[in-house]
């Protein structure tokens, strides 16, 4: 395993390019952070399909859903706080709804930054904790919340390739790189990143590392932990958790996220109905975040009981 | 001359009709907002959308975004009126399994938006816009949005959008019908603003002038001035164009005419039929510019526009056919420059087969031609060069003539029957009276051959008459000296329409009366405001329906 630090943001940046030369449908929609989300260089390549419509997320997504009905792949990003908490009225009737024939919604991928607590200094007001909730009840709407800079840029390529609104959430800060160039991902299949017995540990984004280290901590004390990478919110990957409540018994769920109606909420649903387990979930309980700086960055987690150490004792706690 | 104009009359006609057995069949719906656009999306589908009704997916085809989704009963009686699927359809509005549904839906061939959440269609026609840029495709999107949706903040965000990026491949018409939901739309949220600062009013034209807009303010009720601004917006380049059609909320049916209450309301199944005949009810006044004193014809025109006629009546003597001569083509060609208003022109010449080209390419927008100077063979022709140029079809018939066998076969498609109350020839003659037991006769036989044009009354049409000529079935009344001879043209068509206003009222009642009786009676007029309460009231007791 690598602990090199990489941006998530530079890698779409650059996927993004990339696919735009090779597809011409390509267009690129910003509002006022297209620097911040590194898709301005895409703008200064191909200067007829990036547009730049200012601080109007309601207006930059619904140009994205015209955009896309003319046929258009339309990429539309800005911070995670403008899009699902501002303008879920436009995804929904705008993006999400409009359905021809088979294609259901309009071809638009939202892709977003600063996602989670994690943004930090900004504060309480920058820190959407609530996007998960509010996009997985979105009918036809697709929910990736990757884990490192190489599943941003292999999302961002299946996303332009696959018909449909999709909604990837990315963070602001750099994160260690946890796969390889050669790793496969597939919509709605979730990725075991280590295999274990006595419990699951279900995560997503820069949860994935925390619940590898966690992993690592309670191997220590002869706990066995598998590791599911959940960057597919929704669709969800049904089968491997079915197997891991029936082979491990117990599922932990961690999220950079409200614990309401978040990816672990959806992954209780899909244990309900399948082999009901004990699940615990670790995320943001109820509440907002606040300011720190990146050095104090540990505080908060620590505050919010979503580190490692953390996450190792809810499944020691668990299992006694 | 306005392409289609009396295609785009009868069809909106049809429209508001569907628009209100359809709500009224669902049981709810926005009656209001889908019939202060009916002309604007008439002149939209007859005159400048490219589509195809069998290829609602074709990717040469132009965009209508209705972003004021509301509207929705008012777009899908066009789209069953071009085609897209039967009118028959229309019943399903609003019902389980249909793609009809309350909002526009992709469902629904030849919806393009789904509406229904207000302010969002302005950006996404800006998306599509882009994309024709992109593609370097001539596509043109014609989006309508609302006033009550001018609330919405989105609408001001995508306004700066259209200019930044000089989208100039989009024609917005705002249906500026004064009303939303709750209220005037001046009361809940004022778009024309008065500034008290510095006691200068700003209207919403002037907003979208501000924003860099190419603002055109029109009568959004009047076909040639929708058409001609759409033309306008479509020269315009580098800008985009914003069309303030203003408008009136639930125009054609009194009781819902801006009034709140019938923003969302469905009419009930029991006035139907009154509403169908008021709808029918609806006239034009026609002024004849060679009556009256003065011979500056550009001078009278200016006049009748003012006074808000409807359309100018020329009247084309040759000196053959009739004694007297006029003026010919030449002459209505020099006066289309002048103004928009439909030309009603007749043609009291010989042989008009030879000439129609001649009077098409002047501007006409309805040729009448006599039937004493025609036969099947040369009529048919007429008819089908004025089909193929869009112009309107006129067939006139002199006081001793009779509708001719020959003429039959052509009813369906004519626009109008211009019957002749005097002989032609001069102006200042007296109505022959037994015109009226004629014009009654034909109109049965008219209604078994699919007529479904105007009949005009032609010939000494005056307070004293208008009357009798509406009920005897006229819609459209040629004013000669009662109009244009007299000292104000303006005070003379206002008498000309209320007389008319008062013979309609009449005619709802006793239709309510037939069906009802003096239930229904009362019901109708309780559906009025106060003031036209008391004035139906008085007329009903007159009547002896009360």
């Amino acid at each position: 395993m690598n602990t090199k630090l990489t941006d998530m943001r530079t890698a779409y940046g650059n996927m993004l390019i990339k696919l735009g030369k090779s597809n011409k449908k390509i267009v690129v929609v910003g509002a006022d952070t297209t620097n911040s989300l590194k898709i301005s260089s895409f703008g200064k390549i191909f200067q007829d399909r990036f547009f730049n419509v200012g601080i109007a997320e309601a207006n930059l997504v619904s140009i994205a859903a015209g955009l896309s009905n003319a046929g258009k792949v339309v990429f539309a990003s800005t911070y995670a706080i403008f899009v699902p908490g501002r303008c879920v009225d436009q995804i929904r009737n705008a993006i999400a709804y409009p359905s021809r024939d088979k294609k259901k919604g309009l071809n638009v991928k939202l892709v977003v930054s600063h996602g989670g607590i994690s943004v930090g200094a900004d504060g309480g007001s920058h820190q959407q904790l609530e996007d998960i909730a509010i996009m997985r009840t979105i009918p036809n709407m697709r929910v990736l919340i990757p884990a490192d800079s190489i599943s941003v840029s292999e999302l961002t390529y299946i996303m332009s390739k696959k018909y449909g609104p999709f909604y990837m959430r990315m963070s602001r800060s750099k994160t260690p790189i946890i796969y390889n160039n050669s790793q496969k991902f597939l919509i709605g299949k979730g990725i075991t990143l280590r295999d274990g017995t006595d419990c699951t540990i279900a995560a997503c984004g820069i949860m994935v590392k925390m619940a590898l280290d966690a992993a690592r901590l309670l191997q220590k004390d002869g706990i066995s932990c598998r590791i599911i990478d959940m960057f597919s919110i929704k669709p969800l990957d049904e089968k491997i958790l079915e197997k891991a409540a029936r082979e491990t018994g117990l599922i932990i769920t961690c999220e950079e996220h409200n614990t309401m109606a978040g990816m672990g909420s959806a992954i209780c649903e899909i244990i309900a109905d399948t082999y009901p387990v004990p699940i615990r979930r670790i995320g943001i309980k109820d509440q907002f975040g606040e300011s720190v700086r990146d050095h104090e960055m540990p505080l908060l987690f620590k505050k919010h009981k979503l580190t490692s150490n953390d996450i190792a004792s809810k499944v020691k706690e668990v299992r006694k | 001359m306005t392409k289609n104009y009396y295609l785009i009359k009868k069809t909106a006609l049809e429209a508001r009709k569907l628009i209100v057995s359809c709500i009224s069949d669902a049981g709810s719906g926005h009656p209001g907002g889908s019939l202060s656009m009916v002309e604007i999306l008439g002149c939209l589908f007859h005159n400048h959308i490219k589509y195809d009704p069998k290829k609602p997916y074709w990717n040469k085809r132009d965009k209508l975004i209705l972003s004021k989704g509301h509207g929705s009963p008012g777009l899908f009686s066009y789209l069953a009126i071009m085609g897209y699927f039967k009118t028959s359809q229309l019943h399903t509005f609003r019902k389980f399994g249909s793609i009809l549904q309350g909002h526009p839906d992709l469902k629904c061939p030849g919806v393009e938006f789904c509406g229904g959440s207000l302010g969002i269609g302005l950006s996404f026609s800006i998306g599509d816009a882009l994309a024709a840029k992109i593609d370097n495709s001539d596509r043109h999107i014609y989006t309508i949005i609302g006033d009550g949706e001018s609330n919405e903040g989105q609408i001001w965000e995508a306004a700066m959008t259209a200019t930044k990026y000089q989208i100039d491949n989009i024609t917005v018409i705002l249906d500026r019908n004064y009303v939303q939901q709750d209220s005037q739309t001046e009361d809940v949220m004022p778009l024309d603003i008065h500034s008290k600062n510095n006691n200068k009013t700003y209207t919403v034209s002037d907003k979208w002038r501000s924003f860099g807009w190419n603002v055109i303010d029109i009568d959004g009720h009047k076909i040639e001035q929708i058409d001609k601004a759409i033309k306008e917006s479509k020269k315009t380049k580098n800008a985009p164009t914003i069309i303030i059609a203003h408008t009136i909320k639930g125009k054609g049916i009194k009781h819902m005419e801006q009034n709140p209450n019938w923003h969302g309301q469905a009419p009930k199944h029991e006035f139907l039929p009154i509403i169908s005949t008021e709808l029918e009810s609806q006239f034009m006044i026609s002024p004849s510019i060679i009556a009256g004193s003065s011979i500056d014809l550009e001078h009278k025109i200016k006049a009748c526009k003012d006074a808000k006629a409807d359309c100018i009546h020329l009247d084309v003597m040759d000196g053959i056919f009739v004694k007297n001569k006029t003026f010919d083509f030449k002459k209505i060609k020099e006066l289309r420059k002048i103004t928009t208003l439909p030309f009603d022109v007749h043609l009291m010449i010989s042989n008009p087969l030879t000439h129609m080209k001649k009077y098409i390419d002047a501007g006409s927008d309805i040729i009448s031609v006599h039937a004493e100077s025609c036969n099947e063979s040369s009529f048919g022709e007429i008819h089908d060069i004025l089909i193929n140029n869009n112009v309107g079809i006129g067939l006139a018939i002199n006081p001793d003539t009779q509708l001719p066998k020959w003429s039959y076969k052509f009813l369906p498609t004519i626009n109008q029957l211009v019957i002749m109350s005097v002989f032609p020839g001069k102006s200042g003659q007296k109505y022959i009276e037994s015109t009226h037991s004629k014009t009654q006769k034909i109109i049965k036989l008219l209604s078994k051959h699919k007529f479904g044009g105007y009949i005009e009354a032609d010939g000494g049409i005056c307070n004293a008459n208008l009357r009798q000529c509406f009920i005897d079935g006229a819609r459209v009344f040629v004013g000669g000296n009662a109009i244009m001879g007299q000292t104000s043209v303006k005070n003379a068509i206002l008498e000309f329409k209320n007389i008319i206003f008062n013979t309609i009222q009449n005619l709802l009642l006793s239709k309510a009366n037939s069906i009802g009786g003096k239930d229904l009676v009362t019901k109708w007029i309780n559906l009025h405001n106060e003031e036209k309460t008391t004035l139906l009231n008085n007329i009903a007791t007159d009547l002896r329906y009360l």
